[in-house]
């Protein structure tokens, strides 16, 4: 939502400078797929840029466009396919056989030292670090999006 | 070496003995898992510094043997002190304490495979 008013404010200032617009395309496309979690901060922080904006008249798209340096949000489904991707690659696993609720050990026929080289790559690709006393309880694909849900703050 | 020895006569049956590091098997191999990521995360450093003519691939699956070497044990002391001359030498690896010959005796490229056939221990010189 709050997005879109900035897209519509973008564009009717960014007429002029027409070498910032794809820039802010661009960004408006990487935000638009996380409209749907909610961010009242974000909400607070744009209405009171639209106002002082709609008061001084400045064109500072500058300020309307500011690029934070930060990681797209993540959303369960985008954690499930970022798991299944990591190991479909790893080569013990036959990537037609791994399902979501298949176990390392008993269904997919992995080590103990599997698991942690299965976890060590989910900590690399999320990049934040799985203490090993809560990594060996991580048994299914399932467990492991559940656990980094929580560890994120990701929820539906 | 006598207090644990000591203590292993005392018990007797029991077999209650002085823990190494580790009270039981399920800390035992905790510790071995936090090895075998320390091990894991520096093959690729120790490749490039000591500049080995391996991929790391190889030295993460030669890492994987050595631990396998040991996956029967059962003992949680036993497991301990090989967790301690692990940790030993990956200190040694990451420090740059040991040089490339050391690294590479891992892979024990110098030695011939032992003759298993009767020709081939003939010819070496052993008995069948």
């Amino acid at each position: 939502m709050a997005a879109r008013v900035l897209k519509q404010c973008v564009r009717s200032l960014a007429r002029p400078s027409l070498g910032l617009f794809p820039v802010n395309l661009a960004l408006r496309a990487a935000v638009a797929p996380a409209v749907s979690v909610h961010r009242p901060f974000a909400f607070a922080a744009d209405s009171r840029r639209m106002r002082w904006l709609g008061q001084s008249r400045i064109s500072s798209v500058e300020l309307l466009c500011r690029q934070y340096g930060d990681l797209p949000p993540l959303t369960l489904e985008t954690i499930k396919d970022r798991v299944m991707y990591v190991l479909k690659l790893y080569d013990k696993i036959n990537p037609e056989k791994i399902q979501a609720t298949s176990h390392f050990m008993k269904d997919l026929g992995l080590d103990s030292l599997d698991q942690v080289e299965i976890i060590m790559a989910m900590e690399d690709e999320f990049g934040f670090e799985i203490p090993d006393a809560e990594a060996e309880k991580l048994m299914t694909p399932e467990e492991i999006v559940q656990y980094i849900a929580e560890k994120k703050d990701v929820y539906e | 070496m006598a207090s644990t020895a000591v203590t292993r006569t005392a018990a007797g049956a029991a077999k209650v003995v002085k823990p190494v590091f580790s009270r039981d098997l399920d800390e035992a191999k905790r510790r071995v898992r936090e090895l075998y990521r320390a091990w894991y995360r520096e093959v690729p450093n120790a490749v490039a510094m000591f500049q080995l003519d391996i991929t790391t691939r190889q030295g993460r699956d030669k890492v994987r043997e050595m631990f396998d070497k040991n996956k029967h044990v059962t003992d949680p002391r036993v497991i301990d002190m090989q967790v301690i001359k692990g940790k030993m030498e990956l200190q040694e690896t990451i420090h740059i304490w040991k040089q490339k010959t050391h690294v590479m005796r891992y892979f024990q490229e110098s030695k011939e495979p032992r003759a298993t056939d009767f020709l081939s221990k003939f010819y070496k010189g052993h008995d069948p």
